[in-house]
């Protein structure tokens, strides 16, 4: 589904992700861990080109991603992000919110739009919420909102953003929940988290990046109970 | 009392007068306002654009604007370039003030939109919205809400400025004063009268401009649409 080879890309002179080497398979969920300023959301904001690598191929959806002739408009309908901070557009309803890209992006009409919307909401347990502006909501629903949001485009790829670091702590199950019952409806996810219980439960692969570097990668029972590297173990100990 | 008498004699005789004037102090600042979003819009897309070009020529456009006096604006508009464009007081006069107040309008719309957070630009393209689709639907909406207190107070400054077009013989509030204080020496009580009119239209305006931020507020959820 994704295949990054040889990524490389610097914040002026600091080299952020160093020569990265990836392939995420169809229906596949991979956990990024690191410390912060490991390189982990750089990495996942390079897969929908909201940051723009120097160097390095990546293949999304058997498409080979040339900056010079691919439309990225097409390539970021592929692929939904969930941000850490929401984003969902305060001057739309939830409903409004979901709708404003299948209309406007995909020519969808307002009634296909709406329907699909109505059963998303319901999906993630917020179909009473649909007039309402984000201001109304709480964080955990505003980011069910946002799940929802990404999913109106039929992304074939999802992508989280630290999404429950926002949340107050008795908001984070109800997030977490709407993303294993996405894992289990077989969506292919990358997901940059610190809740290492969530990873252990949904995660096929769990990979640690460390300086800009993928340090060490794979099941999460080996890598939460054996980690090899010092600097996984040094990390885990401390987020555990 | 005969303050309040000289009042009313000034109503009584010039009332209609003082009505007509509001008229054309009322269209041409509505009109040079109108001219100034125009122009406000154009230029704050210079700004913000990526172009060396285009913000060199918004900031030229701004500075030589902003540096100079409205009424040197004004006169050398409509009689500086006379041999050039032969303006009548009207045009000239909603045209300096159109072009005055755009640079204004150019500032408030640039650093409206600048103030709306980044994620809201990333969250509409991961959408798979372009940049233009974007700002139109998503930023612009915000940014023009967050203007809209800076956006009133340029507009009372404008309406209150287009007094200035009096020197060009246009028959606005501030002329007619002029000319029934040059016929009754009663500079007081005249120049009070004036200030009621211009009280009166500005304190409607206010009151317009708080019902539309009111209408836009979002803390309540939307009646009566889908579900």
């Amino acid at each position: 589904m994704i295949e990054i080879s040889n990524l490389s890309k610097s914040f002026g002179k600091l080299e952020v992700l160093k020569d990265i080497n990836l392939r995420v398979h169809e229906k596949e969920v991979v956990v990024l861990i690191g410390a912060s300023g490991s390189g982990k959301s750089t990495l996942l904001r390079c897969l929908n080109f909201l940051e723009v690598a120097e160097r390095g191929d990546i293949v999304i959806d058997s498409e080979n991603i040339d900056l010079a002739k691919t439309n990225l408009n097409k390539v970021r309908e592929k692929v939904g992000m969930v941000f850490q901070h929401f984003n969902l557009f305060p001057h739309k309803t939830v409903i409004e919110n979901i709708i404003e890209a299948p209309i406007f992006v995909r020519k969808e009409t307002k009634e296909r739009a709406s329907s699909k919307a109505m059963a998303l909401l319901k999906k993630v347990g917020l179909e009473d919420k649909a007039n309402y502006y984000p201001e109304q909501l709480s964080g955990g629903q505003k980011q069910r909102v946002a799940i929802a949001r990404a999913l109106a485009m039929e992304p074939k790829v999802m992508l989280f953003d630290e999404p429950t670091s926002a949340l107050d702590p008795e908001l984070v199950g109800e997030v977490l929940q709407v993303m294993k019952d996405l894992a289990r409806d077989g969506m292919t996810m990358v997901i940059v988290t610190h809740e290492m219980g969530f990873a252990k439960e949904v995660a096929d692969r769990v990979i640690m990046l460390a300086d800009g570097n993928i340090i060490e990668e794979g099941h999460p029972n080996d890598i939460f109970a054996n980690p090899i590297h010092e600097r996984t173990k040094r990390f885990l100990n401390q987020i555990l | 009392m005969v303050f309040i008498e000289n009042i009313m004699s000034i109503f009584s005789e010039h009332g209609i007068a003082f009505l007509k004037a509001s008229w054309m102090t009322i269209s041409i600042t509505a009109i040079s306002l109108l001219f100034a979003m125009v122009i406000g819009l154009i230029f704050a897309g210079f700004k913000i654009s990526s172009s060396k070009i285009l913000n060199w020529i918004a900031d030229i456009y701004i500075g030589i604007i902003r540096g100079t006096p409205l009424i040197v604006q004004i006169m050398f508009l409509y009689y500086g370039l006379a041999n050039i464009v032969n303006l009548d007081s009207f045009t000239a006069g909603a045209l300096a003030l159109g072009v005055h107040t755009g640079a204004y309008i150019a500032e408030i719309f640039r650093g409206a939109v600048q103030s709306i957070d980044r994620g809201q630009m990333e969250a509409a393209r991961s959408l798979g919205m372009p940049y233009s689709l974007a700002m139109r639907r998503i930023i612009f909406p915000q940014a023009f809400k967050r203007a809209i207190p800076s956006l009133a107070n340029q507009f009372i400054i404008g309406l209150k400025d287009s007094s200035l077009v009096a020197y060009i013989a246009v028959t606005d509030l501030y002329n007619t004063a002029l000319s029934v204080q040059g016929e009754n020496y009663m500079p007081f009580e005249t120049y009070f009268v004036v200030g009621v009119y211009y009280l009166i239209i500005v304190l409607i305006f206010t009151w317009v401009a708080n019902r539309i931020e009111k209408k836009m507020d979002v803390s309540k959820p939307k009646e009566g649409v889908i579900a």
